[in-house]
């Protein structure tokens, strides 16, 4: 799957997350008041129905939470972000941003943080290219008593292409690793290398 | 704007509430569904902080919620399914739904004016519709789920779900190494009390019985129809001389009082047979239901309306009977 994209197109989208990545890490930074690290993120293309079986070894021995978020831009640039988290790892960021920790709370603060994580990254993301994008709420498609391989079978099936980006946030005493996972229809995948297309002829 | 005209009735006459503030939090803009919601004249309240107009708002959570978007100055959502409700508002449906508040979808976005002040707008949709729905499913599968559980005839469990809390609590007494007993009872003569006084007759005991002995049961106990007229109660943390005693109990509270049927007064009794959980393995369930059935057997020889403990010796007894 991953050779629909030249390698000067990978190389132009993995520099743009770089740098969306960046701007990310630096407004959460000020929002939680606390130091940010975001690795750069490793990216790959993936065929959407490898996905699951890719997530089921991590993510299904543990409680694991995934919650997805709707895009939507100009110039056909739309899909769906997903972010799955470990559970336990996600109650070291709800200290810090001070929730409760009852399971009510603990669905709004996945919700909340996934929001925060994807919207920062992709408003980023889209101010390079020039878009803007609107969001869908998001929702928790599965939690401590649903499977995850099965929420990720159920989603994934409805689009083309994947675009997995690992991202790995590291706060001052909190490590919080998470993956992000960007599904792509078709047609916005094809919309997208022309979007890279003119950056690269640009530069 | 060129769309002056179209945006400001629109905003007006929009089903959902919109309200800006600005980044002290202090109103700016209620459209009408809000204003008219909450009583509240736009006039009166702007310039006013959020918190003190709407005294009742989680003031911790929502200023946190404004200052995301404002720093991140990205979009920032609630769901009524994890809250209800941001702003108390009275919904149109008080008639079909148990919560008179309006379940709320919120939207908050970032906005800047020309001259790059900031403000936080909150788009407040009606989900009360959804909350019902929601409501209704959820009292449906519960009582669903009751049913699948319940024996209908005499509420007591029904053997299928009876049986898998036998196996949960066989598992957790072998963990825990507590005692755990098991009472395996029959009506006596069943058979002849429903050839006396019919079918309704013999249901109206065994709905009695059941009555009588629930209320001596403690709330861990499992009280389950085993079958016809045959009961099975998992007594937890309880050694065979307690159970016993909780057998005789029982027997007791059937055996003393008649079940009066139509102008009829029904004398009936059980046996009882008690044994305590002694095997171990995958299997000790299964075992321990037999020597209850064994125990059974006896107190029915024995002459009825009575207890009987398991006594490994009679194993062998019984199966030199059956063959």
């Amino acid at each position: 799957m991953s050779t629909i994209f030249s390698e000067e197109q990978r190389d132009c989208l993995q520099e743009l997350i770089n740098v969306a990545m960046g701007l990310a890490s630096d407004k959460l930074a000020r929002f939680l008041n606390t130091f940010v690290h975001l690795q750069v993120p490793a990216i790959e293309l993936v065929n959407s129905a490898q996905i699951p079986a890719q997530f089921d070894a991590q993510y299904n021995s543990i409680e694991a939470a995934l919650v997805s978020q709707g895009f939507l831009g100009s110039d056909g640039l739309r899909g769906e972000a997903i972010v799955l988290y470990q559970l336990d790892n996600a109650h070291r960021i709800a200290a810090l941003l001070g929730y409760e920790t009852d399971s009510a709370s603990e669905l709004e603060m996945l919700t909340d943080i996934s929001s925060i994580l994807t919207t920062t990254f992709l408003n980023g993301l889209a101010g390079q290219i020039d878009n803007q994008l609107s969001y869908s709420a998001p929702r928790v498609l599965s939690s401590r008593q649903n499977n995850v391989t099965a929420a990720l079978i159920e989603t994934a099936c409805h689009w083309e292409m994947a675009l997995k980006v690992d991202i790995s946030y590291q706060l001052i005493d909190h490590s919080f690793n998470c993956d992000m996972l960007l599904l792509i229809p078709g047609e916005a995948v094809l919309n997208i290398q022309q979007i890279l297309d003119r950056i690269v002829e640009e530069f | 704007m060129s769309e002056n005209w179209l945006t400001g009735p629109v905003l007006e006459q929009l089903n959902s509430g919109v309200l800006v503030v600005d980044e002290q939090f202090q109103l700016v803009y209620l459209n009408s569904f809000l204003q008219r919601h909450s009583s509240v004249q736009l006039s009166e309240v702007k310039g006013k902080s959020l918190f003190k107009v709407f005294a009742d708002v989680p003031e911790i959570w929502l200023r946190r919620k404004f200052a995301s978007v404002l720093e991140l100055q990205s979009p920032s959502f609630s769901s009524w399914e994890q809250r209800q409700y941001v702003i108390k508002l009275p919904h149109l449906r008080p008639a079909t739904s148990s919560s008179q508040f309006m379940a709320q979808n919120c939207t908050m976005l970032p906005l800047s004016d020309p001259a790059g002040r900031r403000y936080v707008c909150m788009l407040i949709e009606d989900a009360t519709d959804a909350f019902v729905y929601q409501q209704h499913l959820q009292t449906t599968l519960q009582k669903l789920e009751q049913s699948n559980r319940i024996d209908g005839l005499t509420q007591a469990l029904n053997r299928r779900y009876w049986e898998e809390q036998l196996k949960l609590e066989v598992q957790r007494a072998q963990r825990y190494q507590q005692p755990l007993s098991l009472l395996l009872f029959d009506l006596d003569k069943f058979k002849q009390l429903n050839d006396q006084y019919g079918h309704l007759g013999g249901d109206s005991v065994l709905i009695e019985v059941t009555v009588r002995i629930r209320a001596l049961l403690r709330d861990t106990d499992w009280f389950g129809r085993y079958g016809g007229e045959e009961f099975g109660i998992v007594l937890t943390n309880t050694a065979l001389a307690g159970a016993v005693e909780v057998a005789e109990r029982i027997c007791l509270a059937v055996s003393a009082t008649a079940v009066t049927f139509h102008e009829h007064s029904i004398q009936s009794s059980i046996s009882v047979g008690v044994a305590q959980l002694d095997a171990t393995g995958e299997r000790a369930h299964e075992l321990l239901i037999g020597h209850a059935d064994v125990a059974l057997y006896n107190a029915k020889r024995y002459g009825r309306n009575r207890v009987v403990a398991y006594n490994a010796g009679e194993t062998e007894f019984l199966l030199k009977a059956n063959s």
